[in-house]
């Protein structure tokens, strides 16, 4: 939620060209995920029949993706299609991709159709992971939790990513075994050098988090989410613990004012993009980077279709697709790395 | 998912025509900057919003039109009754090994339908066979793709013959002569020489410099025919998309063959910066194409077929850069007297690359980039070796003094 959304001010090209040497930055489009445009896209969108994603394909694999169909849900939040989610415990337990939810009241589309609302039990940050507890009584849905001691993922093979209903939502190949994927989270400013006092803005790159929450040049920074900030070291160094895709409270001082900013913080890596680059990506998650280990894919996939099960071509779960994250790259979270994190989620949420 | 560009492939296309994706085209190689340095080459072009298509290699500016200047008469050739790959030795059937006998691998007879014809598999047993397939030629094939840096502009290539010469797009190679240092698959790096070039097509050739092998033969790809292919079939894509990444390596991608014309293979292995040059095999692990370009759409990758490089083997081989893709002729935008001594400008076009560089007529052009320049024919001859969007600096004398500018090369034609 934006506390407070100031003006956007014009920012020049000359004065990226002299913030940009030093400082800590962020990127030109924060949630930039979906948009309906991108939706009516994705539906129009025409596969050759001579396609690797063609519907004889999609056909093909069905049944794997029909294996696992009392384990998929749609997951919205605030009435938004925020991502899939996978059953994970019988009595209700579903995992998802945390960065796509909000504040909003979230419920989710159940294998029999019945929109049901659902509460956030846990979270892992370190892989934008978010268990969910559907409300109500789980013996009358039919889910089934996938079986979590899947395979792993070999470099070359095809992957099937379900969506509800045994539908699958993409087709495609494991292109680089699992990996750490490190992140960059940035506010998007160049702080001037303030060794002792509070961070002062001396540039706000357009597009990024800190130009939509309506961050000034002169803005000090006085808090970062609640914690009293000293010195524009300390700020960056702070800033730069944050994931992308996280929203992050600023404290500021305006002139004679003190207000409260919420920014959303966003990668590093998509502030060197030209337009182009932007354009031949496509849209992508905010939170894509930042794992402790993915398994890089080359499945099209929308953004608000990561969080369900990807399943090796025999079947086996072999990951949770956790990020769309460019042209050639989606990422899923191993089965081992989430059947780790799903056991300490469920004890945390069960509590 | 990336969009359809309305200009991308009209519905009504004839067919075996690639549509004119000419607005959206881009090329693959990447140049990497330290992160305030693309900024600072940005606010140098003057800060101006970047023009519609781009040279991911920081040239500037870019588009392009596959193939556009092809004939209508090509026809697909049906793949011959005899499979070029029968009768292979067993030395050619190791699992991941590299191998200095090329990346060849057999193919069961249940694929041989896929292989020559592609398709789509018929159950999930022989999609689970098509799948090892493909991983028995990307374990072997990741061996021979290496990564190309020339400058700070980075692609790739694939090593072709144990004795080293490197195939690639002709916008990684740049020009004949040039150092190029290539990062083979296990990490290890070597310095190559760029050879020669049809630009028209986008196929370059470099060889590693010898003596740094001990004698021993490279792994290298098999060569495939370009001449049998067809829509529809699998391929294998390898590549470093998004530049070198020593901890990922080289990545892979499986699709299909979309269109086949004699200039340009487009597939549905997404390509993107970085990849330039990379290879594309076949499930039989036969080099059939090189990456060239991408379009907006994720199914829009373009690739050199490979038998190009066979037709032009002995001119490019010879140090030979000849042509330009149609929209890529790079141009300068000055006129001089090709009687003249001396490399002298009569007139500067307006608007052109040279007027925003700060060239005046009557400078005397004596040096363009790393070439000295003799006379007008001269800085045509080095304007041609350039690609759109590089900036190179010129050297003039303007009355009694020497100045030096920077121009960033324009496209035509």
């Amino acid at each position: 939620m934006i506390v407070r959304s100031g003006n956007r001010t014009e920012a020049r090209a000359a004065s990226l060209v002299a913030l940009c040497l030093v400082g800590a930055w962020a990127i030109p489009r924060p949630a930039a995920a979906q948009s309906t445009s991108d939706w009516l896209h994705h539906a129009a969108r025409q596969t050759s029949i001579a396609a690797r994603d063609s519907g004889a394909m999609m056909r093909l694999v069905r049944p794997l993706s029909e294996s696992v169909q009392r384990s998929v849900v749609q997951v919205f939040c605030g009435g938004r299609i925020a991502s899939l989610g996978t059953v994970v415990a019988a009595d209700g337990y579903v995992i998802t991709k945390r960065s796509e939810l909000s504040s909003d009241p979230i419920t989710v589309r159940l294998p029999n159709g019945e929109k049901v609302a659902a509460r956030i039990g846990a979270v892992r940050r370190s892989n934008d992971l978010a268990l969910l507890k559907i409300e109500g009584d789980a013996s009358k849905w039919g889910i089934e939790p996938v079986n979590l001691n899947g395979t792993d993922a070999a470099t070359g093979g095809f992957l099937v990513s379900p969506g509800r209903n045994g539908y699958t939502v993409g087709f495609g190949v494991v292109g680089a075994a699992a990996r750490r994927v490190d992140h960059d989270g940035r506010l998007g400013v160049r702080f001037y050098d303030t060794p002792t006092g509070p961070a002062m803005v001396r540039g706000v790159f357009p597009q990024s988090g800190a130009f939509d929450a309506g961050l000034q040049e002169r803005d000090q920074i006085l808090k970062i989410n609640g914690n009293k900030m000293l010195g524009s070291h300390a700020a960056i160094m702070t800033l730069r613990e944050l994931y992308p895709g996280e929203v992050v409270r600023l404290t500021i001082m305006r002139g004679e004012d003190m207000l409260e900013l919420d920014a959303m913080m966003s990668d590093e890596r998509l502030l060197q993009e030209t337009k182009n680059d932007a354009k031949v990506n496509g849209p992508r998650n905010v939170r894509l980077s930042g794992f402790d280990s993915v398994i890089q894919h080359d499945t099209v996939l929308s953004p608000n279709q990561c969080g369900g099960p990807v399943l090796d071509s025999s079947g086996n779960l072999v990951g949770i697709n956790i990020a769309r994250a460019g042209r050639v790259v989606s990422y899923a979270l191993p089965v081992s790395l989430v059947a780790a994190e799903v056991v300490s989620m469920l004890d945390e949420s069960r509590q | 998912m990336n969009r359809t560009q309305p200009q991308s492939i009209p519905a009504d296309a004839p067919p075996r025509r690639l549509a004119p994706e000419s607005l959206g085209l881009r090329w693959l190689g990447l140049r990497r900057f330290a992160f305030a340095l693309v900024l600072v080459a940005a606010g140098m072009a003057g800060g101006q919003e970047p023009r519609e298509n781009q040279f991911l290699q920081d040239r500037g500016p870019f588009s392009s039109q596959a193939g556009a200047d092809v004939g209508d008469a090509f026809e697909i050739i049906e793949t011959a009754e005899e499979s070029r790959i029968e009768g292979l030795s067993e030395a050619d059937r190791g699992r991941g090994r590299k191998s200095a006998s090329g990346t060849r691998v057999a193919v069961p007879e249940s694929l041989q339908r896929l292989l020559k014809r592609g398709g789509v598999p018929t159950s999930l047993q022989q999609l689970q066979e098509l799948e090892q397939q493909q991983q028995r030629v990307a374990r072997i094939a990741s061996a021979c793709t290496v990564s190309v840096r020339i400058g700070p502009a980075q692609g790739c290539g694939v090593i072709i013959t144990d004795t080293g010469f490197i195939v690639t797009a002709a916008h990684v190679a740049m020009r004949p002569g040039k150092t190029a240092f290539v990062t083979l698959s296990n990490g290890r790096q070597v310095t190559a020489t760029t050879l020669g070039m049809n630009r028209r097509v986008d196929a370059g050739l470099i060889r590693i410099n010898p003596g740094q092998n001990a004698g021993e033969p490279w792994p290298h790809a098999s060569l495939g025919s370009s001449e049998d292919l067809v829509p529809g079939m699998w391929c294998i894509a390898l590549g470093h998309p998004g530049g070198y990444d020593s901890r990922r390596g080289s990545v892979i991608r499986v699709g299909r063959l979309l269109e086949v014309r004699p200039d340009v293979i487009k597939t549905d292995c997404a390509l993107i910066g970085g990849d330039s040059g990379g290879p594309l095999f076949n499930i039989a692990g036969e080099l059939i194409a090189v990456h060239s370009r991408i379009g907006n759409d994720v199914a829009d990758n373009l690739h050199v077929p490979i038998d190009h490089y066979d037709y032009a083997w002995d001119r490019m081989a010879a140090g030979k850069s000849w042509g330009f893709l149609p929209n890529f002729k790079p141009t300068l935008g000055v006129t001089g007297n090709q009687s003249d001594e001396v490399a002298r400008i009569i007139d500067v076009k307006e608007g052109s690359p040279a007027e925003q560089g700060g060239l005046l007529p009557e400078d005397v052009v004596e040096q363009f980039g790393e070439k000295m320049i003799s006379d007008f024919n001269a800085l045509k001859d080095a304007v041609a070796d350039t690609m759109p969007g590089e900036r190179v600096p010129i050297w003039v004398k303007r009355g009694a003094t020497r100045v030096r500018v920077i121009v960033e090369i324009g496209r035509d034609g």
